[in-house]
C-alpha cells in the first residue's frame, strides 16, 4: 500500500534526521583512514553515514537501546575513574601471565600485535595479496556484512589479524583486547589519537582453517569505563577442520561491547564456540554460522550475566545450506538487579538441509524483581526429514534444590551460590583451559 | 512407493462446502467511508453510543497501517473494493424459524447444521450467521429459563444495551490493532452470550459462520461474559464458498470471566483455503482475546484451523485475577499454498496465574505454518507458571514450519517452560503400520490424529470426531 510505504519512509527519515548528528559527530571525531585497512575504513564510514542507527523500532533491536553506547562518545558518560572503581576487570598492566602452551597477542586495532612475537607452528600470516580477497567473505556469507556494529568496526579498525591455519596447532592462541581507561595512557602517547579513538577499541580477526587443520583460540575482550570494545571475527573452516573458539567478554562501568562472530563451515568441520559475558553496560553479541554444505558440526555455548542496569543481548543465527548438519546450542543467562537479558536464537533449515539434527536450549535464571528476561528461539524449517528441537525455561533457583542443600546443613546463601555456580559451570567448563587464569572469570566463579 | 496412494494424495480433498447459495441479498455499495459506518449503524438502528464507538474506531483505523511482521505474504488488500454489509433479503423480524427463508435453512442443513426443530442437534444451541446477519438462534427459550442470554449481537444491542455498553471493546479496545479497528468500525453481526452469576450453562452454545457473497468482507464480533461462578462451553464453525477472489474476514472475539467463572471457546475453522495454486480463499485476520478478570477464573481456547488462504490469529488470555488459568490448544493444518501465522499470548498479571499452551502444526504441500506465541510474566505475577509445547509435523519437503516463541519475564518467582519438536510421517513408520495390515490412508490418518490427540481431547465430544475426519480429508493427497 502506498500509504503505509510513505509512512514508513517518513518515520525512517525523521529517525535518520534525529540520529544523523550523532553519526556525523562520531565520523568527524575519527582519525583519517590509514593503514592496511584504509579502503575498508572508507567504505565503512560511507555505510555508517548512509545507515540510520538501529532503533527499537527494528525487530532485531526491539529490546536493545543504544543509548549507553551513544553516551560513551557524547562525553556524557562520567570518566572511568569515578565509576570503574576497584571493580575494574583488568588493568592492562595486570594481565595474568599467559597459561602454558599459550601464545598471547594484544590487539588494539592500531598497533602491530605481532611485534616481538613469533607465531606457533601451523599459523602463518595471510599474504598481502590474500587477505583483502578473503576479508568480508564470511560476513557476506552469513548475511551480516551490512550490520551496523560491523560497519562501525570496519569504519574504525585500521588493523586486521589475518591468519592461515595449517595442520593441528598445538598452542592455544590468546587474543586480548583491552578497551577504556586502562589503556588510555597508551593511546594518548600515540600521536594523532582522538578522543573517539581512545574510547573505541576495534578488533578485526580473520582465520582461514585449511583442510583438517585445528586451532584453539581464546579471545579476551575487556573494557572499563566509558569505552566501546568492538569485535568482528571471521572464520572459514575448511573440510574436516576444527575450531575451538572461546570468548571472555568482561566489562565494567559504562563499557559497551559489540561483537560479531561469523563462521562458514565446510563439510565435516567442527566449530565449538563457548562465550561468557559480564559487566557491560550494553553488550550485543551476534554469532552467525553458515554450514555451507551442511554435514558439519556446530556447538554454541554461552553464559551471559545482566546485573545492575546492564543490558546483555545475544542474537545468534545458524543456517544449514546442505544436508546432515548438526547443531547443539545451549544459551544460559542470569538476570539480577535491574539487569535485562535478551536472547534471540534463529535456526534455519531450508529444503536441501535434510537430516539436519539441531537442538537449542535457552535456560534463564531470573533473580530479582526488577530484572527482566526476554528470550525468543526462532526456528524456520522446510526440510521434512529433520530433528529440530528447542526449549526455553525461565525460573529462579529451584526451591527443592535449595531445600535439599539446606537440609544437609549448608546455609541458604552458600546453597544459592552453589546452585548458581553449577548453572554457570555447565558452560564455563568448556572454555579453553587458558581462560582459567583470567581474574574476572575467577571472580565470577568465586562469587557465584 | 509406486502406485500406492501417497500421503500427499491423502491430504488434498475437494472442499465440500464450496457451494454458493443463490439468494437475493441486500448489499450496500462498495467502499468504506464514515458514511458507510453511519449507514451500517443506521441499518441496525443502533443507539448513539455504538455509533460513536464505530466512528471512533474508524478514525483510529485511518491512522493505522496494516501489520507486516507476520511470516505471511499476500497481495495487498484494497479496502475500498470490499462490500461492508450484505444481508439476505427477508422479513425484518423472524418470530419463528418458519419465517426464515427455506433456502437458508437448506444451506445450513447442507453444512451439517440443521436449524429446524425436528432435526436440530440435541443439547447444542446454534446461532447461524449468514454473511452479515444472524439468521436464527435455536433453544433460546430453554436457555432463557436459566437466565442465559444467547442471541446475535444486533439483538443484544437492542435488548440489553447496558450489557453491551459496559463490556464491548473492554477486552479488545478499538485501537488494539489494524484489523480490530476495522472490525470495530464496521462489524455486522456475531453472537452475544451472557451467563449470569452462578449459572452453569445447560448446553453447548455454538455459532456457525457462513460467508456467501464473493465480494463481501465478514466482520463479526462475539462477546461472551461469564459472571461470578458461571461456566459455558462455546463452539464456532466457519465455511465459505469457493471463489477465485479472496474474501476478507476480520473478526473480533472478546471473553470476560469474572471470579470463579469458566469459559471454554472452541473453533473449528474451515474457510475455503483457495485451490492448489493458491487462487482464492479467505484472508482470515482475527483478534481473539479473553480476560480472566476474576480470581480463579478460567479461559480455555481450543482451535482446529484447517482453512483460509491466510490465517493471522492469536487467541490470547490476559490473566488478571489471582489463580486464574489460561489454556490454548491448537491444531493448525496448512496445505497447498496456505499460510498460517498463528499462536497465542498469555499475559500473566495476577499472582499464581497459570497457563498451558499446546500447539500442533501440520504443514503439507508448499504451505507455510508458523507458531508465534508470547508468554509474558508481569512483575506482580508471583508464582505464575507457564508450560508451552509446540510440535510441528512436516509432510513433504516443500512445506515450511516456523516457530517464534517470545518469552518475557519480570518475575523471578515464576516458572516458564517451553519445548518444541519437529517430526514427519516417515516411510518406515508407514511401512510398519502397513505391514500390520493397516491401509495406507488409515495409517496416515492414525498418525496425524495421534499427533493431534492432546488437542482433540479438549474439544467437545461431538466435534472431536468431526475434527479428526476433517483433518484426514484436508490432508488427502499430500504425503508421499
Amino acid at each position: 500500500m502506498m500509504a503505509s510505504l510513505s509512512d514508513t519512509d517518513a518515520a525512517a527519515l525523521a529517525q535518520g534526521m534525529a540520529t544523523a548528528p550523532w553519526t556525523q559527530r562520531f565520523l568527524d571525531g575519527l582519525p583519517a583512514p590509514a593503514g592496511e585497512l584504509e579502503t575498508v575504513q572508507w567504505r565503512g564510514r560511507e555505510a555508517l553515514a548512509r545507515q540510520t542507527l538501529p532503533s527499537r523500532r527494528d525487530e532485531d533491536w526491539r529490546f536493545t537501546d543504544l543509548v549507553p553506547l551513544l553516551a560513551v562518545f557524547d562525553g556524557t558518560a562520567p570518566t572511568a575513574g569515578s565509576s570503574g572503581g576497584t571493580d575494574s576487570p583488568a588493568a592492562a598492566s595486570a594481565l595474568p601471565p599467559p597459561a602454558p602452551d599459550t601464545v598471547r597477542l594484544l590487539l588494539d586495532g592500531r598497533n602491530d600485535p605481532l611485534a616481538g612475537q613469533t607465531l606457533p607452528a601451523g599459523l602463518s600470516l595471510l599474504g598481502e595479496g590474500e587477505w583483502p580477497l578473503a576479508l568480508g567473505h564470511t560476513l557476506a556469507a552469513t548475511g551480516c556484512q551490512a550490520h551496523w556494529p560491523v560497519e562501525l568496526n570496519q569504519a574504525t579498525a585500521s588493523r586486521c589479524l589475518a591468519l592461515r591455519v595449517s595442520g593441528a596447532v598445538a598452542s592455544t592462541l590468546e587474543l586480548v583486547s583491552v578497551a577504556g581507561a586502562d589503556v588510555s595512557g597508551a593511546a594518548e602517547a600515540e600521536p594523532g589519537a582522538t578522543q573517539i579513538g581512545q574510547r573505541l577499541t576495534p578488533v578485526r580477526v580473520l582465520l582461514l582453517l585449511e583442510e583438517k587443520a585445528s586451532l584453539n583460540v581464546l579471545q579476551v575482550q575487556l573494557g572499563n569505563g566509558p569505552c566501546l570494545s568492538s569485535l568482528v571475527c571471521e572464520a572459514r573452516l575448511g573440510r574436516g577442520s576444527t575450531l575451538r573458539h572461546g570468548l571472555l567478554a568482561f566489562g565494567a562501568g559504562e563499557a559497551c561491547f559489540l561483537g560479531h562472530l561469523a563462521v562458514e563451515q565446510e563439510l565435516e568441520s567442527r566449530l565449538e564456540s563457548v562465550w561468557a559475558s559480564r559487566g557491560w553496560a550494553l553488550s550485543r553479541f551476534e554469532p552467525r554460522v553458515s554450514q555451507a554444505e551442511g554435514g558439519a558440526h556446530t556447538s554454541l555455548k554461552a553464559l551471559q550475566l545482566a546485573e545492575e542496569h546492564q543490558l546483555v543481548d545475544t542474537h545468534s543465527r545458524v543456517v544449514f545450506e546442505g544436508p546432515d548438519g548438526q547443531l547443539e546450542q545451549l544459551h544460559k543467562a542470569i538476570a539480577d538487579g535491574h539487569g535485562r537479558s535478551v536472547f534471540n536464537g534463529a535456526v534455519k533449515v531450508p529444503r536441501l538441509a535434510q537430516r539436519t539434527n539441531a537442538a537449542q536450549l535457552s535456560r534463564n535464571l531470573l533473580l530479582s524483581n526488577q530484572a527482566r528476561i526476554d528470550t525468543k528461539p526462532e526456528l524456520e524449517i522446510v526440510a521434512d526429514d529433520v530433528r529440530c528441537a528447542h526449549g526455553a525455561t525461565v525460573t529462579r533457583l529451584q526451591q527443592n534444590e535449595l531445600f535439599y542443600l539446606q537440609s544437609r546443613g549448608i546455609s541458604a546463601a552458600v546453597a544459592a551460590g552453589l546452585l548458581k555456580r553449577g548453572f554457570c559451570q555447565e558452560v564455563l567448563r568448556d572454555l579453553p583451559a587458558a581462560a582459567a587464569g583470567w581474574e574476572p572469570l575467577k571472580r565470577l566463579l568465586a562469587e557465584a | 512407493m509406486s502406485t500406492a496412494p501417497t500421503v500427499g494424495d491423502l491430504v488434498s480433498q475437494p472442499y465440500k462446502y464450496g457451494f454458493v447459495t443463490d439468494i437475493e441479498t441486500e448489499k450496500i455499495a462498495k467502499g468504506l467511508s464514515e458514511d458507510v459506518v453511519r449507514l451500517i449503524s443506521a441499518k441496525k438502528s443502533e443507539p448513539t453510543f455504538l455509533l460513536d464507538f464505530r466512528l471512533r474506531a474508524y478514525r483510529q483505523w485511518l491512522r493505522m497501517t496494516e501489520p507486516d511482521w507476520a511470516a505471511l505474504g499476500h497481495a495487498p488488500i484494497d479496502y475500498q473494493e470490499l462490500i461492508y454489509y450484505a444481508a439476505p433479503k427477508q422479513q425484518e423480524k423472524k418470530a419463528s424459524l418458519d419465517e426464515v427463508d427455506p433456502k437458508l435453512l437448506e444451506t445450513f442443513d447442507k453444512l451439517g447444521i440443521p436449524l429446524s426443530e425436528q432435526k436440530r442437534l440435541s443439547n447444542v444451541a446454534v446461532d447461524a450467521v449468514f454473511d452479515s446477519v444472524s439468521i436464527a438462534t435455536t433453544y433460546r427459550e430453554k436457555l432463557a429459563e436459566h437466565g442465559v442470554i444467547f442471541c446475535s449481537i444486533s439483538e443484544a444491542v437492542k435488548d440489553h444495551p447496558e450489557l453491551i455498553a459496559s463490556y464491548l471493546g473492554t477486552v479488545v479496545p478499538s485501537n488494539d490493532n489494524f484489523f480490530a479497528a476495522l472490525n470495530s468500525a464496521v462489524f455486522s453481526d456475531g453472537s452475544f452470550v451472557f451467563i449470569p452469576k452462578g449459572v452453569e450453562c445447560p448446553m453447548e452454545l455454538s455459532t456457525y459462520f457462513r460467508i456467501n457473497s464473493g465480494d463481501t468482507g465478514q466482520f463479526e464480533r462475539t462477546l461472551i461474559v461469564a459472571e461470578e461462578g458461571a461456566s459455558v462451553s462455546y463452539l464456532e464453525g466457519c465455511t465459505a464458498p469457493m471463489f477465485d477472489t479472496n474474501q476478507l474476514h476480520a473478526a473480533v472475539v472478546e471473553l470476560v470471566a469474572l471470579d470463579d467463572a469458566s469459559i471454554k471457546y472452541s473453533t473449528v475453522q474451515n474457510w475455503y483455503a483457495g485451490d492448489e495454486n493458491g487462487k482464492g480463499g479467505i484472508y482470515n485476520f482475527v483478534t481473539k482475546r479473553g480476560q480472566c478478570r476474576g480470581d480463579r477464573s478460567h479461559i480455555s481456547w481450543t482451535q482446529v484451523e484447517t482453512g483460509s488462504a491466510i490465517t493471522w490469529k492469536y487467541p490470547s488470555c490476559v490473566l488478571q485475577g489471582a489463580d486464574s488459568v489460561g489454556e490454548f490448544y491448537s491444531v493448525a493444518l496448512t496445505n497447498n499454498r496456505q499460510q498460517a501465522d498463528t499462536g497465542t499470548k498469555m499475559i500473566h498479571l495476577g499472582p499464581r496465574s497459570r497457563s498451558t499452551i499446546v500447539s500442533k502444526g501440520i504443514s503439507a504441500g508448499q504451505s507455510s505454518n508458523s507458531y508465534r506465541g508470547l508468554v509474558q510474566i508481569g512483575p506482580k505475577a508471583v508464582g505464575a507458571k507457564n508450560y508451552s509445547q509446540c510440535d510441528s509435523m512436516l509432510i513433504g519437503d516443500q512445506a515450511a514450519a516456523n516457530t517464534y516463541p517470545y518469552i518475557r519475564s519480570q518475575q523471578p518467582d515464576a516458572a516458564i517452560e517451553h519445548e518444541a519438536s519437529t517430526c514427519r510421517i516417515s516411510a518406515d513408520q508407514l511401512f510398519y503400520l502397513q505391514s500390520r495390515g493397516i491401509g495406507f490412508e488409515a495409517a496416515v490418518s492414525m498418525m496425524v490424529s495421534g499427533f493431534c490427540r492432546d488437542v482433540f481431547n479438549q474439544l467437545p465430544m461431538e466435534f472431536a470426531a468431526e475434527a479428526d475426519k476433517l483433518l484426514a480429508l484436508k490432508l488427502e493427497g499430500s504425503v508421499g
